[in-house]
This record gives C-alpha cells, sequence and structure tokens, in this order.
C-alpha cells in the first residue's frame, strides 16, 4: 500500500529498488533530497550524482548519461527544473530527443509557505509546448509508482510532476494508466476534469452533488499531451463540462482539453477553473487553502462555479 | 613531426579554403569562428589525436568529440566529408534546400554527437558522457571544444566546478580564445580574462598554447591519454578570428556572415596569398 506516504517517496522507493537490480539507472539530483533519496545515496552511491544547486547543469549532465546509455531520472524543485532550464531541455531532449525522466517535485501550491517562487502554476503551459516530452501530472502514490515504473522503457523524456503533500490514494495498486486519462466516474451529462491534486477536489465536489441532483462523472487527466480520442468519445454528448486546475488558466490542462474539443469540432460548453492570470503571484501566507481563495479556487468557490455552470 | 606538421598545414589551407567556399556558396556561415578553430580541428582529426572509423560513426569506443561552439559547423562539416564520414559532394550543399546540414551543428549529421547552437550547453553535455565512461570503465576520451565567448554562459561555468569535482581526467576541453565575441572585443565588453587562473580555481590542469602552432597544439594533446594527473585538463588556445583572411580578421561585427561578391574574391585570394607564403616557408627549411 502506498497511502500515507508521500508521491515523492512512493516515487523514489520503486526507483531504489529497480536500481538496486539495474545498474544502468543513475539518479542526477541537484541538491534535492528525502528520506526516500537518503537510501539512494547510501546503498546506491555509484549510481547517485549530486551536481550541487544547479538545475541547468543538472539537465546537460544527465543527457550526456543518457547519450553514454544510462536511464537518467534528474531530481529537482519542480519549478527550478522546469522553468530554469527550459531552454536546456528543448535542445537536448526536444530537438535530440534524449531521454530523462525530469522528477520535480512541489506541482501547484504544494510549497504553500514558501512564497511564489516556489509555487508551480506554469509549467503544464509551457512544458506541453514541447515536443517530445510526456507530462506526468500524478494523482496520487499509487499512480507515482506506476510512473516510476513507465520511466524505465520511455523512448523519449517524461516529466513527472509531483505532489509535496500526502494525498489519499485514488487509485488501486496495480491500476493502469497506459491510457494517458482515466474516468473515474461516468456520466451523461456532466464531466468535471481534473489533474493532479485537483482531481481529490473533483471527486469531493462530485460526491456532494451527486447527493443532490446531478450525477457528475470524474476525468483524471494525468498525462499530456491528453489522448483526445478517449476523452472525445467519454464526452461526446455531455451537456457541460468543467475542467479544473491548480494552474494557470492560461495554457494549462483546460485550455488543453479545449483543444482538443476544438480541433474535432465537438461543441460543449466548457468552464475552465483554474488560476487567472490577471491576479498575478500570490504572496499571502497561511496554508494552501488560503492561496487558492486569493485565486477563486479554494473548495468553496470551486463547489460554487460547478453548481452554477451545471445549473 | 616537421613532417607531419608540413602535411597538417597543407590540410589546414584545404579545409579553410573548402570552408570559405561552401559558405560563399550558400551566402551564410561563421567563417571567421571557423577559421579561428580550424587548425585545432585539423590536429585533432589528422594529428592522430582523435580515435574514430568513418566507416563506423557509432563506434562505441571511439573519443567523442563535442564541438560545443556549434557555430563553426562549417569547419567540423567539411573535416568530417574530407575523412570519409560522408561524401564531399554534400558540403555544397550547406544551409541550402537538400542539404544535410545548416548553419549550426545537429546531431543526425554522421560524426556529429549532438546538436549545438545554443552555447553553453554541450560542454555539460560531454561532462555527462565523460562521467558515464567513467562509470562504465571505458577508456574513450571525451573532448569538446568551446568558444571564448561561449564562456559568457553561466552553465559552462557550473560543468567547470562539476567536472573538477568529479575528477574527470578522461575529460578535455579546448577554448578557442579568439579574443572576439559578435559585436566586440570580450575584453572591452566584458573581460575573459584571467582564463588560465579562472580555469585553474575550478580544479582544471590547464594549458595554454597558440591555437594556430601545429606544434604547440599537438604537444598539448600529446599525453592527453597517459597523464598522471586525475584532474580534467583545459588548453586555453589562443588564435584569431578569421585566421587565414586577414582582410576579414579581428573586425567587430565581422561574425555569423559570408563574405559576398568582390569581398569574396579578395577573401579567397588572401587566403590563397597565406598558402603561398606557406609553401615558401616549407620550401626554405
Amino acid at each position: 500500500m502506498t497511502n500515507n506516504i508521500t508521491q515523492r517517496d512512493a516515487f523514489w522507493n520503486r526507483v531504489y529498488e529497480m536500481a538496486k537490480v539495474n545498474r544502468n539507472i543513475v539518479i542526477v539530483s541537484a541538491d534535492m533530497g528525502a528520506p526516500s533519496m537518503d537510501r539512494i545515496r547510501r546503498d546506491l552511491a555509484a549510481q547517485f550524482v549530486n551536481v550541487g544547486i544547479a538545475e541547468q547543469n543538472a539537465i546537460l549532465i544527465a543527457s550526456g548519461l543518457a547519450l553514454k546509455g544510462k536511464r537518467v531520472f534528474v531530481y529537482a524543485i519542480a519549478p527550478f527544473i522546469t522553468l530554469r532550464c527550459l531552454e536546456e531541455i528543448r535542445v537536448q531532449n526536444g530537438l535530440m530527443k534524449i531521454p530523462l525522466t525530469i522528477v520535480g517535485v512541489g506541482a501547484g501550491l504544494g510549497y504553500e509557505d514558501s512564497g511564489p517562487t516556489h509555487h508551480l502554476i506554469e509549467d503544464i503551459a509551457i512544458m506541453r509546448a514541447l515536443p517530445y516530452i510526456t507530462i506526468h501530472s500524478v494523482t496520487d502514490s499509487t499512480m507515482a509508482v506506476a510512473v516510476a515504473e513507465m520511466s524505465c522503457s520511455m523512448k523519449t523524456t517524461n516529466y513527472v510532476r509531483l505532489e509535496r503533500k500526502k494525498l489519499p490514494d485514488v487509485y488501486q495498486p496495480g491500476a493502469d494508466f497506459s491510457a494517458g486519462l482515466s474516468v473515474l466516474q461516468e456520466s451523461k451529462d456532466y464531466y468535471i476534469i481534473s489533474t493532479g491534486n485537483m482531481t481529490h477536489r473533483a471527486l469531493e465536489i462530485a460526491a456532494q452533488l451527486n447527493r443532490t441532483k446531478h450525477q457528475i462523472g470524474v476525468i483524471d487527466v494525468h498525462t499530456l499531451p491528453i489522448n483526445g480520442e478517449l476523452l472525445v468519445s467519454t464526452v461526446k454528448g455531455a451537456k457541460r463540462i468543467v475542467t479544473l486546475e491548480e494552474h494557470f488558466l492560461m495554457g494549462g490542462m483546460g485550455s488543453a482539453v479545449c483543444e482538443v474539443l476544438a480541433d474535432r469540432q465537438l461543441l460543449i460548453p466548457v468552464k475552465r477553473i483554474g488560476m487567472s492570470s490577471a491576479k498575478g503571484y500570490c504572496y499571502e501566507y497561511g496554508g494552501r487553502e488560503a492561496i487558492r481563495k486569493y485565486y477563486g479556487i479554494d473548495k468553496e468557490s470551486v463547489a460554487k462555479t460547478v453548481v452554477d455552470f451545471f445549473k | 613531426m616537421n613532417k607531419l606538421v608540413s602535411k597538417l598545414e597543407k590540410k589546414s589551407f584545404e579545409i579553410r579554403k573548402r570552408v570559405l567556399d561552401i559558405c560563399v556558396k550558400a551566402k551564410t556561415g561563421h567563417v571567421t569562428s571557423s577559421m579561428s578553430c580550424i587548425d585545432v580541428l585539423v590536429a585533432l582529426y589528422y594529428g592522430g589525436i582523435l580515435r574514430f572509423d568513418p566507416k563506423k560513426p557509432e563506434w562505441e569506443n571511439r573519443d567523442r568529440f563535442i564541438l560545443s561552439k556549434g557555430q563553426a559547423s562549417p569547419a567540423l562539416y567539411t573535416v568530417l566529408a574530407d575523412c570519409g564520414f560522408y561524401g564531399c559532394e554534400e558540403l555544397d550543399k550547406f544551409a541550402q534546400k537538400g542539404g544535410m546540414f545548416g548553419v549550426h551543428l545537429q546531431y543526425d549529421v554522421p560524426g556529429v554527437e549532438i546538436t549545438s547552437g545554443s552555447l553553453g550547453q554541450a560542454f555539460g553535455v560531454a561532462a555527462g558522457i565523460a562521467l558515464g565512461a567513467k562509470m562504465d570503465k571505458e577508456l574513450f576520451l571525451t573532448i569538446a571544444l568551446l568558444g571564448d565567448g561561449e564562456c559568457y554562459e553561466g552553465s559552462i561555468w557550473e560543468t567547470a566546478m562539476f567536472a573538477g569535482h568529479n575528477r574527470l581526467n578522461n575529460f578535455v576541453a579546448i577554448v578557442d580564445r579568439n579574443y572576439m565575441c559578435a559585436t566586440d572585443f570580450t575584453e572591452d565588453l566584458l573581460a575573459l580574462e584571467p582564463m588560465t587562473d579562472k580555469w585553474s580555481a575550478f580544479g582544471w590542469e590547464v594549458k595554454r598554447i597558440n591555437g594556430h602552432s601545429f606544434e604547440q597544439i599537438l604537444e598539448s594533446l600529446s599525453d592527453i591519454r597517459s597523464r598522471r594527473s586525475d584532474r580534467p585538463v583545459v588548453i586555453i588556445a589562443d588564435t584569431v578570428k578569421g585566421e587565414g583572411i586577414d582582410c576579414i580578421c579581428n573586425i567587430p561585427l565581422w561574425h555569423g556572415i559570408a563574405p559576398e561578391g568582390e569581398m569574396a574574391e579578395m577573401c579567397k585570394t588572401v587566403l590563397k596569398g597565406r598558402y603561398i607564403d606557406l609553401e615558401e616557408k616549407n620550401n626554405d627549411k
């Protein structure tokens, strides 16, 4: 069971097990730790490389190791290993298709008390603009384990965005994530499409509304680019869709959903719920929910928006 | 040695001439940036330094040569064609429709390891390859050629620190120190000196040579497989941007362009003149 363990520890525990029997696996860290990482550093020292707080070099060293045939995991705080290294990733992993697994911790507002330098609310928009990069927006620790395993057979780069806080498991061990999205609840009329930690919120709200009058479906988009065929076949015939993410609205998962629908001329009204860039960055403290409130994605605001839209 | 040096000088002239021709024909290409590092490339590829097999570009024991200053691609493309990695006719299609390569280096050309052009990146990738070779206890060398202007990129120093700390003594850097960037002389726009002290402080063994003297280039590389040092080595090669074509040497803004029309003819004449001088020098010996 992976309950009561963070996505990060679930992920690295699995990598540890795999790296013990596959000496070709190398972990490059930009001075980023974890209880699970301590074991890797101690027991697998020859497969562990610390580049210091130098994320650009982490991507470059990792890419060189991958060219040498290593299966490389690169690890840092999520905004730094993505946004700071965007151009390195573009050249090494986009232009040259060198396969890495880029692991970032702190998706969304996970580093709630650290201020906006550590909030990660643009990465889906930015990383999905790059060809040959698969985004795994991880929902729970069970999925984190599955993604760790999947990473070892990827031919191109994947970016694994992990939630920092412990979350309950949504999925059963052994769940299959290969379809790229999971239909957690079906509905004829209304769907909430969510990603990452917001899938937990989507399930809460759906449960709340299902007790009243609506049957709300929930789709967890955990892999981008989105599996458009599956998404369309699932929501075809639905009356309304809400997308939900802890991310700026511009270019995020909700935008990606709208692109899928628009390109297939599927005309379903969509309401995107996320963070407006007009609100800028947030220097509020006092917990994640307070920051979410600033952006209008706290539980109460989301529920109200969903209810209004599904009226 | 003298015979080898004469051979290399002659080869160097041929490569320079071809690089100028293909860039003039394509009306593009970094002519001056190529000229400054051609002697180093010729020493590496024809002076018995690099281990490679044009028939098997992916040979796993080959030395990894990483041209981090990817704008000098016309020079490397010409050398690779001349060494037999692909036909010389490809050079005539440089940066043109139907050609296999353009102005910046690209990884899918036989004999080329990486795409570069975005400066400050390939050096780090090279260090990763060298580290991988150490992990696998392999004996090939990784040799990276950097531009001096590229050394303004912070990532160069992230990598330099990493390679020094990790004792990558299978890693060689050569800095093409031509003292110029695109718009100005390096020491005027933002001083890079003292280069020797900087690299030394980052844990590297440093050699400083005249990058247009084959005697000095070969001497500096003569022990790269038998050094007793556990440190990576950097060779700072003092060069001239545009070397061989005096009429475009050391002129700010003569960067990233190819001469056209009368200027192109003048460049060809000047280059030829240098070779006649060279022949006379060799005949006098």
